[in-house]
């Protein structure tokens, strides 16, 4: 499903990845652990296309990501992987469901269609009863479920989270674990680039890099 | 259209609305004041070439001391003897200075038999006899007589202090309401007395010839056969207007100016940059799967909403302020002289020109300074606008 080889990535003259080859398979959910500036977010930036390596290839569902034209890179972010960002990256002055709703804006479906996918992931993910409120009044937990559902919105294969509970408490951590339970019910693969322990060792984790070592 | 992409445009709009309805104000103010300009100018322009249009070919004037005086109505016969001029007539006209309302009339005395006058007062003449004792007055004219309690005839007193009545036989406007709103039509006889010319005294003599390419020579001959008299050419008039206008275009221009500097800061704001917000903004929609396009498109749409708004709102007010309310205040900037002439309502004119030029000026160069910086920020890398 998602093919890395030779991946080199260099900031400056420091290499961020040297030669640096992996594999994550369909319906899998990876855990990527490491220190801060290991790597993990840059990795996910390089797998959705956000950022370019330095030199490698990145194969996401054969498609070369690595060496895609942006337009197409968009478009095929757009369609295939959903991403969840540390600081959620939510727009604070729209609503939950705008927010929700922006990934299929540029698709041009029908209002009705939109709406109906909006609630379904709004009630997968438990948030519809927020859905007129402006994200800048919800708590942390409350825009996580936000940035959760809309990653799932267009309903992609690939799930990438980036330190996903870097600001959460305890119960709101559990409570992610639980919708990453739900995710992997899903068949999706999902990526989480956390330095969190409690995810090391949770019985549904297929793998768990180590960024580290 | 992608309605979705529309939807959140507005959106877009409605979250910034301080800023971008400021800029919609700012842009509608700005177009409605060119487009007033522009329409009162036009107007102006449309006037003054009818005026120049229903000049005589030659005017003769004669001067004494470096003032204008009359001359004798028999120089018109030597003057047919010229070759080459088809036509000469005396003309009876002049300016009367109605004291209590302080303002100027045209006096303009006629011979119905006579064909040299212009088109409105040859048309009005047509209608009906103009019997001694009695006048036409333009619209202009028959309000001021109006404000002042002369409902059917006015008052003319003569250089000896003599009053002359003459009775309103009617109103006629046309379509050069520049002049005519300030004018007086009577007949020839009637206008001598209140003037008190002699008999056989005369304002000027115009001249028509046969061949208008002969005109600079016979106006030449006029010159070496009376060298005392002011000979002026229809180009002379139109030159003269010319002037005037130039110096309203001058008006025009300085308005031109503070507009154009205005607008100049609104796109050199917009063109130096996003803020930080619009910058994240841009990026978040970039890692959801926007296209380069999907967000040109949305500017775009954002673009043409406050620009074309703005124009098509400032070409209505502006329309609305020219020939409904008649421009106020800037009809007094470009017409000043409001103590000589009665006031006149600005006639249509619609030249799709100006407004295309005002619609370049406003619109693709708005939606450009909007889309410069959205474009470089889209095809930045999504993590460097983040970081």
């Amino acid at each position: 499903m998602i093919a890395i080889k030779s991946l080199t990535k260099k900031f400056g003259n420091k290499f961020l990845f040297e030669n640096y080859t992996e594999s994550f398979q369909e319906g899998e959910l990876i855990i990527i652990k490491g220190k801060s500036g290991s790597g993990k977010s840059t990795l996910l930036s390089l797998i959705a296309g956000l950022t370019k390596p330095t030199s490698g290839e990145i194969v996401v569902d054969s498609q070369q990501i690595s060496k895609l034209p942006e337009h197409f890179c968009s478009a095929f972010r757009r369609d295939n992987i959903g991403i969840i960002f540390q600081k959620y990256n939510l727009i604070e002055s729209l609503s939950v469901r705008e927010n929700i709703l922006l990934p299929l804006v540029p698709l041009g479906l029908q209002e009705s269609l939109m709406q109906e996918q909006a609630k379904k992931v709004m009630q997968q993910f438990e948030i519809e009863h927020k859905a007129d409120e402006l994200v800048k009044k919800l708590s942390g937990g409350e825009q996580q479920r936000v940035a959760i559902a809309r990653a799932h919105v267009a309903d992609p294969k690939i799930i990438l989270a980036d330190e996903p509970t870097a600001n959460l408490d305890e119960k709101l951590v559990l409570s992610f674990i639980n919708i990453l339970r739900k995710m992997k019910s899903q068949n999706k693969t999902i990526i989480v680039a956390t330095h969190d322990s409690r995810f090391f060792n949770l019985d549904f984790v297929d793998r768990i890099v180590d960024f580290d070592s | 259209m992608n309605l979705q992409l529309l939807s959140y445009v507005l959106r877009y709009l409605e979250r910034g609305y301080v800023k971008n309805l400021s800029l919609f104000i700012v842009l509608t103010l700005l177009t409605t004041l060119l487009a007033a300009a522009f329409f009162i100018t036009d107007s102006m322009r449309f006037e003054l070439q009818k005026i120049v249009d229903e000049t005589p070919d030659i005017i003769v004037q004669k001067t004494r001391g470096g003032m204008r005086t009359t001359l004798d109505e028999s120089l018109v016969n030597e003057m047919l003897e010229i070759p080459g001029i088809a036509s000469a007539k005396g003309r009876i006209w002049g300016y009367y200075y109605f004291q209590k309302a302080d303002v100027y009339f045209s006096l303009v005395g006629v011979d119905i038999y006579e064909q040299e006058h212009r088109n409105a007062i040859i048309s009005l003449l047509q209608k009906s006899e103009l019997e001694v004792g009695t006048m036409y007055v333009g619209e202009g004219v028959k309000r001021v007589l109006a404000e002042n309690y002369y409902e059917d005839y006015f008052n003319f007193i003569t250089p000896n202090l003599e009053k002359k009545r003459v009775y309103i036989a009617g109103v006629f406007t046309s379509a050069t309401n520049l002049e005519s709103n300030e004018m007086i039509v009577m007949q020839k006889e009637q206008l001598r007395e209140i003037f008190g010319f002699q008999e056989n005294e005369v304002t000027d003599i115009v001249i028509d010839v046969a061949n208008p390419s002969e005109l600079p020579t016979i106006a030449l001959k006029l010159t070496q056969n009376y060298p005392n008299f002011n000979i002026v050419t229809k180009e002379d008039v139109s030159l003269s207007y010319a002037a005037l206008f130039n110096y309203k275009n001058g008006i025009f221009l300085a308005l031109f100016i503070i507009a154009f500097f205005t607008y100049f800061i609104i796109v050199y704001e917009k063109l130096s940059g996003l803020s930080s917000a619009d910058k994240r903004e841009i990026a978040i929609l970039k890692a959801l799967g926007w296209r380069v396009e999907d967000i040109l498109h949305a500017k775009l749409y954002e673009a043409l909403i406050i620009s074309f708004g703005a124009y098509i709102l400032g070409i209505f007010i502006a329309f609305g302020y020219v020939y409904i309310a008649d421009a106020p205040l800037l009809k007094e900037v470009f017409l000043g002289h409001s103590g000589l002439k009665p006031e006149f309502e600005l006639l249509l004119v619609f030249d799709m020109q100006t407004l295309f030029m005002l619609f370049i000026f406003i619109v693709p160069v708005y939606v450009l300074a909007t889309l410069i910086p959205a474009w470089r920020i889209a095809i930045t890398e999504v993590e460097e606008v983040m970081r």
